[in-house]
């Protein structure tokens, strides 16, 4: 049959594009309904690519503004200003290259792309309806694989106009810096849009709902996110809840019940609302089918079944009772996972809690595991060791001195709990501690570990001896 | 895999000494096995060319598996063609009898297995049957010393005194993760083994906490059976132990004087004949002696078959004369030689470790004075033999120079009961202190 294969995978988003290949790799033939002009999906297109992309721009500023700091001549730091246009043509090079990439290795792998939308019909099988009109049958002996990820979710009461009032999808290729924006919510999205358009030359403020910034991450970490940032000049409002946003031909107005309880009009050029992602399955035809729904994600096992046989799911769409994260290297490690079980290799659950978070404001910020707060709340005996990047040779070599790596251990077997670090190169140092979790190491192991120097990761090994007592260099 | 005997339901290939497309002869030795009862180097049956081998060493698999192909002189070996035994290493062994009187144990009460403390006499009723059938194998030998885990998992090991390789890993290529030791942490089984291990080991089992620079290797399939077997006769005798001194010196008067003798008939003259023979003699008079527990039941054996405890490399085997009570001395030092050699030499037919009725075992080989050696069940005594020496001894008030020797008899205060012992032990020591010459 022309249109059967073993495994047919909808979405080619980073949990999907890497099933794919690993399943192609395993000696599988493998067809991917993607009904975007381009594979990748929101990691690529909308994203971790477009977004990391605009913040290397507004590092390029900050060099190129401090110029006579730097000792650059030539330069007139006051009257440097972002190019958006240029700016969008770059970065739509860097997307537009890394999409390509995928087709490529499509093509090296003989996976078909089969361009349209994908709904279940029952058994094994799909009917896609092709971009191109028309409708065609596909059917997978072995396995589906929904991975049909998520968008971007608002909140009751705030309508998001896409011109106005806003989603990252939009904020990514804005054509101009706006004046001013507000942003709803302070999760990674947020902040990471109120850092770039810091940076650009806007005026910032981050509205969150919760406490603190950055909820999800060590408290440690949000105070100092938050440090910084109204250094930066960046306005901070949190325990603060939009309670409603007009837009109108200038701009937005919102109210903002504040902390105390009192309420305010502001208005902006922009609202960005950064509130939340939500799954992507409408016109799946999932609950035709049965498959189990929880608030609309697909309810998965640890192996990634559904309710269904012969269809798994994987990444932004799916819920696993336990903690589940809507990040690009989770979906692509889950599809990998589900991959090799397809293949019929041995395959293990993977741990959520060693998977590392990362956060690309300035400062960075890189984490894994549990915080002090979660350590103390599951019953550990915790120790904590910090170390400031203020106190690191190559960190003032970089002039970027904010910021910490925080150690969380146990003490009965010195166990590293979690690992916090806000600062400079944050999201790669983060690596050194997601091997130290995965691999079960001691406090006293990471002492023990030599880290180069002058690095970045000197921190690392310092926050360890803080940790045990005192750090060496501080 | 052959049949080594009729209790024998398994056996570990240790060693294979040809390999595919070796040409072999037959009855040349082609691999090694170890069962519950013995160590042999099995010949091959046939001779030709090993086509292929389907049992790897170190595994186990019933008896009358096939184990390897043997074919034509001047053929090629085709792996592919040759039928697939299943593997069924892990089918636990069960006892053959309902009360473990087949038990026949090999290993015993060795030079260094002297045990510090006579159990009490007086814990007898309890368990009056032998052990009951069990799982006598679960050849899990790890064939890696060091274990996949963590410094975490390694720090919690040590803190809990956790033997790492007593737990399954679920991590990649098998590594201990911490969830993995703290479950078995939880589920209390590092207090008591699990229950795939032998039921004859120690309830306790304390883990060891590794030192820097320790090495661990893992048991051979023997120090397994031995330390199962040990634990087992532990377990299920009431030990008590009776010292005599024995004047040796008549007997050393003969032996000077047969010796040669002895050696032109290809035979050696020992100590160990002549004690053999006064122990042969005394058990046919003391019926107790020769003796074993099945369940509520006596079983007075009418055959002698005297053990004889044999120090190998890295264990000890218990080869048997069998009827012993129907040699005369130079008939026994010519079989206490035989099988002596031909275990040293990994030649015992299985048989030959097998329904002993009365063991004697020789720490004084080694210069123990004395040694309290664990009863070989299913028996209900054993006999060790100090070293013979020359000592000061009182004779009739003068101090005189005598060779001289104890002999303690370890025994079963079940079926034993201490005058019974001492009587026994009081005749031994007469009949080698008036040892009739012409009995050699």
């Amino acid at each position: 049959m022309a249109n059967e294969y073993d495994v047919v995978v909808i979405g080619a988003g980073t949990g999907g594009y890497v099933a794919a290949i690993r399943a192609a790799q395993l000696g599988l033939k493998v067809a991917v309904v993607e009904k975007q002009k381009a594979l990748g999906g929101t990691c690529l297109i909308w994203g971790c690519i477009p977004t990391k992309a605009l913040l290397e721009h507004a590092h390029a500023l900050k060099v190129a503004q401090s110029a006579k700091e730097w000792g650059l001549t030539g330069i007139d730091g006051a009257a440097v200003s972002i190019d958006m246009p240029a700016v969008h043509a770059r970065k739509d090079k860097i997307v537009s290259g890394l999409t390509g990439g995928i087709e490529m290795l499509f093509k090296k792998n003989k996976i078909e792309w089969i361009k349209g939308t994908a709904r279940l019909t029952g058994g094994l099988s799909l009917e896609v309806t092709l971009n191109d009109g028309g409708k065609q049958t596909v059917s997978a002996t072995k396995e589906i694989i929904v991975a049909t990820g998520s968008s971007p979710r608002s909140v009751p009461g705030i309508d998001v106009d896409r011109k106005k009032i806003i989603f990252s999808d939009e904020a990514i290729h804005l054509p101009s810096v706006p004046k001013s924006i507000a942003i709803m919510g302070s999760g990674a999205v947020g902040v990471e849009f109120a850092s770039i358009f810091k940076s650009y030359g806007s005026e910032v403020t981050v509205i969150e709902l919760l406490p603190r910034l950055v909820p999800g991450e060590d408290e440690a970490v949000s105070t100092e996110l938050e440090r910084a940032f109204k250094k930066r000049g960046i306005k901070v409002m949190t325990g603060s809840k939009v309670t409603s946003a007009k837009a109108g031909g200038k701009g937005v107005d919102i109210e903002v019940a504040g902390a105390d309880g009192k309420s305010q009009k502001l208005s902006y050029d922009l609202l960005l609302v950064a509130t939340g992602r939500g799954p992507v399955t409408e016109g799946l035809g999932a609950e035709k089918l049965g498959l189990k729904m929880d608030r609309g994600y697909v309810v998965v096992d640890q192996l990634f079944r559904t309710n269904v046989p012969g269809i798994s799911a994987i990444g932004d769409v799916i819920t696993m009772g336990g903690p589940h994260y809507q990040l690009a290297h989770v979906s692509s490690m889950e599809g990998i996972i589900l991959a090799e079980r397809i293949a019929g290799h041995a395959v293990q659950p993977i741990n959520y809690d060693h998977v590392p978070r990362c956060t690309y404001t300035e400062p960075e910020i890189g984490s894994v595991g549990l915080t002090e707060a979660q350590a103390k709340a599951q019953g550990h005996e915790v120790r904590v060791g910090s170390f400031p990047f203020r106190a690191l040779a190559r960190a003032r070599m970089a002039g970027e001195t904010d910021g910490f790596v925080k150690i969380v251990a146990e003490k009965k077997y010195d166990e590293i709990l979690g690992v916090h670090i806000i600062g400079p190169r944050a999201t790669e140092l983060v690596a050194e501690a997601v091997m130290a979790l995965r691999m079960e190491v001691t406090v006293e192991e990471l002492i023990k570990t030599i880290h180069a120097h002058p690095t970045m990761s000197e921190a690392v090994g310092e926050a360890s001896h803080a940790a045990h007592g005192a750090a060496i260099h501080i | 895999m052959p049949q080594m005997g009729e209790s024998i339901a398994e056996g570990t290939i240790v060693r294979w000494i040809k390999k595919v497309g070796d040409s072999v002869d037959r009855d040349e030795p082609l691999f090694e096995i170890s069962t519950d009862k013995v160590d042999a180097e099995i010949p091959s049956p046939a001779a030709g060319v090993l086509m292929a081998i389907n049992v790897k060493e170190g595994e186990t698999v019933p008896v009358n598996s096939v184990v390897a192909t043997i074919g034509a002189a001047g053929e090629k070996p085709q792996a592919t063609e040759v039928p697939k035994v299943p593997e069924v290493p892990k089918v636990p062994k069960v006892g053959a009898g309902g009360n473990g009187s087949k038990h026949s144990a090999q290993a015993d009460g060795t030079p260094g297995a002297t045990v510090a403390a006579p159990a009490p006499p007086s814990t007898t009723s309890a368990a009056p049957t032998a052990p009951a059938p069990q799982a006598l194998q679960a050849p899990e030998a790890p064939d890696s010393e060091r274990h996949k885990s963590s410094p975490l998992v390694r720090k919690i090991a040590k803190e809990h005194n956790v033997d790492i390789g007593q737990i399954q890993g679920s991590g990649i290529g098998g590594r201990v993760t911490k969830q993995d030791i703290l479950g078995f942490i939880d589920s209390g089984a590092s207090a008591a083994p699990a229950s795939a291990r032998p039921a004859s080991e120690p309830v306790a089992n304390i883990p060891v906490a590794r030192g820097v620079g320790a090495t661990v290797t893992p048991m051979s399939v023997m120090r397994k059976k031995i330390a199962e077997h040990m634990v087992l006769s532990q377990r299920t005798s009431a030990h008590v132990y009776s010292v005599f001194e024995v004047n040796y010196s008549k007997v050393d008067q003969i032996r000077k004087a047969k010796k040669d003798d002895y050696e032109r008939a290809g035979a050696k003259l020992t100590y160990t004949s002549f004690i053999a023979k006064v122990i042969v003699d005394c058990l046919r008079r003391h019926k107790t002696i020769n003796a074993s527990i099945d369940g509520d039941n006596i079983v007075y054996h009418n055959e002698i078959n005297l053990g004889i405890a044999v120090a190998l490399e890295n264990g000890l085997i218990v080869p048997v004369v069998k009827a012993a009570g129907e040699k005369n001395t130079l008939g026994l030092s010519r079989a206490i030689q035989d099988i002596a050699d031909r275990a040293r030499a990994k030649k015992l037919n299985p048989e030959e470790v097998h329904g002993g009725t009365f063991t004697i075992t020789n720490p004084g080989n080694f210069g123990a004075q004395f040694g309290l050696p664990i009863i070989n069940q299913p028996q209900v005594a054993i006999l060790g033999v100090g070293t013979i020496e020359k000592r000061a001894v009182v004779i009739e008030d003068a101090i005189g120079i005598r060779t001289m020797g104890y002999l303690t008899l370890g025994y079963d205060h079940r079926l034993v009961d201490g005058a019974v012992a001492d009587q026994f032990m009081a005749d031994v020591k007469k009949g080698i202190e008036n040892f009739d010459p012409s009995q050699v």
